[in-house]
């Protein structure tokens, strides 16, 4: 039996804004199980941004439950959270994110760094997964000088390096063209089949939907619905 | 190793907009050039002031009969014994710091000539000692100083000479009180004629022979004040109150340092140092706002990169820490420039100082001491320390708003901020 990588329940999320206060989210509540390839669909302002910062401990919940790997982080200390996300959460941005002062060998080691690995065992790591994802010879560069897809990899790179049990990316592909775009997904596929990493990430893509093993479908910062795909061709 | 990191971004973050990050720096350097270099010059001045002040006046070290700096009566002097319990302490203690010394014996009374009759400040003095100890004999205009072996010669201003109109060789008459209640006079020749360039030196004051005045007020061995000039003028407090100590036990006699008995030299150096300083507060506060704007503007400009770190794992503090570092590397960058430039700058003038004499031809008065229109800057370990200390401070409190900031933020909020 799969373990839980994420479980969510009856999350609300509302901002005090004036005159009527925003309800983002509305009651969320799901189960991810690890390995999975889970896709958040819906139209903007459904809350798929503000779940996946629900889920990665970036925002506080208004009420309700969450849990990563069994632990609940509602709870947590700012600082409990910062070191659960360096351990256990990799994020992937829509606008890359990328730190402009680093070059993409020191993006990608960055979480490593933060974790206190050697050197060494840095590079070791960053080389072979840059290998993998074709970003050899573009290690030096800084952010500036790499496409939007290089860019991307980068980020994605830097999230799934340090081999945590989750990623969260929010609309991965929206920046990229065509090619681009099926390229990181097969990156991630890969990733996903080879580490076993948990993959959750919001998309209005149709193209990255298809793709994913499971799409979650928000609207109004609520679930509208929640379907398994069978043609998925990563992890198990 | 996380400290390694956050330094690490931090430097980055400061190289990464090398336009900004110069202009600040430079703003800065340039302000704490001037810092420094307005300070070495307040510095160099203060002590060309004190150096005149005290050889015109009583020493570094002034030691009297206690009534004597407010009265200024000759009936307060001290007598033969005092002198010598006096002079054998000042030898016991501050042998090694002493530049010279000269017993002055002074008395008020009148100069009279054909031409009239001037009110005038009287002092005997050891012509051999004084002219080591005082530059008077280096504003003399016609004639000559005071020599050993001179009996009934007198040195005088410029102006008195006009007012009596005497020129050298002739004579005149000085009455006074004398140390009996009589009022006696005692005729005396020109020996040379001086100019200070402070009228109320130059028309009052009148060197003699002190044998000749002590014969004359009948004050043997006496002496109104016996001054003392270190070889340096920060160990006047230290002397003072070692002297002091010393001498506790003799009522009659009175240690005074330069500021006691020159106040209005004094109170004129605290003024302007005042002014310095307020001056200097505004300069530095002038920095603490670059740097702050510097610091602000890129923190509001990286809220989402704020954002990413602290999603990353870094955590609030840590975040902040790295926004603190960049002001102390910018400070540190353009404090180290500025001091050195500012003491480059200082040494300049070091040797041949900084010529003011289109603005003070002859120099100036102030606070009672000549300023020579020449003023030699001076710097010390202490000042660059002093100035380390502060620009250090600055950095530090323009910093930590910003880190503060950095540290605040609504993650989140950040990370969607610039999406």
């Amino acid at each position: 039996m799969r373990k839980t990588a994420v479980r969510t329940t009856d999350v609300w999320k509302i901002y005090p804004q004036e005159p009527d206060p925003v309800e983002a989210v509305r009651g969320v509540s799901l189960q991810v199980e690890t390995g999975d390839f889970v896709a958040m669909a819906g139209p903007s302002g459904s809350g798929k941004t503000t779940m996946l910062n629900l889920i990665g401990g970036l925002t506080r919940p208004s009420r309700g439950g969450i849990w990563i790997d069994d632990r609940e982080i509602t709870e947590m200390s700012d600082k409990a959270l910062a070191q659960l996300r360096l351990e256990r959460i990799g994020f992937v941005f829509q606008s890359y994110n990328l730190l402009p002062v680093l070059t993409a060998l020191e993006n990608a080691e960055f979480t490593l760094l933060l974790r206190g690995v050697a050197k060494d065992e840095r590079r070791r790591k960053v080389l072979e997964l840059f290998h993998k994802i074709g970003l050899e010879g573009l290690e030096e560069r800084k952010p500036g000088k790499l496409s939007g897809g290089q860019q991307q990899r980068v980020a994605v790179a830097r999230a799934v390096v340090a081999d945590p049990a989750l990623i969260l990316a929010d609309e991965p592909t929206a920046n990229l063209d065509s090619t681009a775009s099926s390229d990181l997904l097969d990156v991630m596929e890969q990733l996903n089949r080879d580490h076993g990493t948990t993959f959750l990430f919001s998309t209005h893509d149709p193209r990255v939907m298809e793709r994913s093993r499971r799409l979650i479908t928000l609207v109004d910062g609520q679930i509208e619905s929640d379907k398994r795909r069978n043609h998925f061709s990563g992890s198990p | 190793m996380r400290l390694t990191v956050l330094l690490k971004l931090a430097m980055r973050s400061v190289g990464r907009n090398t336009r900004r990050s110069a202009l600040t720096a430079v703003a800065i350097a340039l302000g704490l050039a001037l810092l420094v270099f307005s300070r070495s010059l307040a510095e160099g001045a203060y002590d060309e002031m004190i150096d005149s002040g005290v050889r015109m006046g009583s020493g570094h070290i002034a030691i009297q009969a206690p009534e004597y700096l407010a009265t200024g009566k000759l009936e307060h002097r001290l007598e033969g014994k005092e002198v010598r319990i006096a002079s054998k302490a000042v030898d016991d203690v501050l042998k090694e710091s002493l530049l010279a010394w000269a017993p002055r014996l002074s008395v008020n009374g009148l100069a009279s000539s054909t031409a009239g009759a001037v009110p005038v400040r009287i002092e005997g003095v050891d012509p051999e000692r004084e002219r080591i100890f005082s530059n008077i004999e280096g504003k003399l205009q016609e004639g000559r100083y005071l020599e050993a072996g001179d009996r009934l010669h007198a040195y005088i201003g410029t102006e008195l000479a006009q007012r009596l109109d005497l020129q050298v060789g002739n004579r005149f008459v000085l009455t006074a009180q004398s140390a009996l209640g009589d009022v006696e006079g005692q005729l005396v020749r020109v020996a040379g004629i001086f100019q200070t360039g402070i009228p109320q030196v130059d028309q009052s004051l009148i060197h003699i022979p002190i044998d000749t005045a002590r014969e004359w007020l009948h004050t043997p061995d006496a002496a109104s004040t016996l001054a003392f000039l270190l070889n340096q003028s920060g160990l006047t407090d230290i002397g003072v109150e070692t002297l002091q100590q010393e001498l506790e036990n003799e009522p009659k006699i009175r240690v005074l340092g330069w500021r006691e008995s020159s106040p209005e030299l004094a109170a004129a150096i605290r003024l302007d140092s005042t002014g310095n300083y307020i001056f200097h507060s505004i300069l530095l506060a002038i920095i603490a706002l670059a740097i702050l704007n510097a610091i602000m503007i890129s923190v509001l400009g990286r809220r989402r990169e704020f954002g990413v770190l602290r999603a990353m794992g870094l955590t609030a503090a840590e975040t902040g820490l790295v926004v603190f570092l960049e002001g102390l590397f910018l400070t540190a960058a353009s404090g180290v420039a500025g001091i050195t430039a500012g003491l480059l700058f200082t040494w300049g003038f070091f040797r041949d100082g900084l010529d003011f004499s289109i603005f003070m031809e002859e120099g100036v008065e102030f606070g009672g001491s000549l300023m020579d229109p020449v003023i030699i800057p001076r710097f010390s370990v202490e000042q660059i320390l002093i100035s380390t200390f502060v620009i250090v401070t600055i950095g530090t409190l323009s910093s930590l708003y910003p880190a503060l900031r950095a540290s605040k933020l609504d993650v989140a909020e950040a990370i969607k901020f610039e999406q």
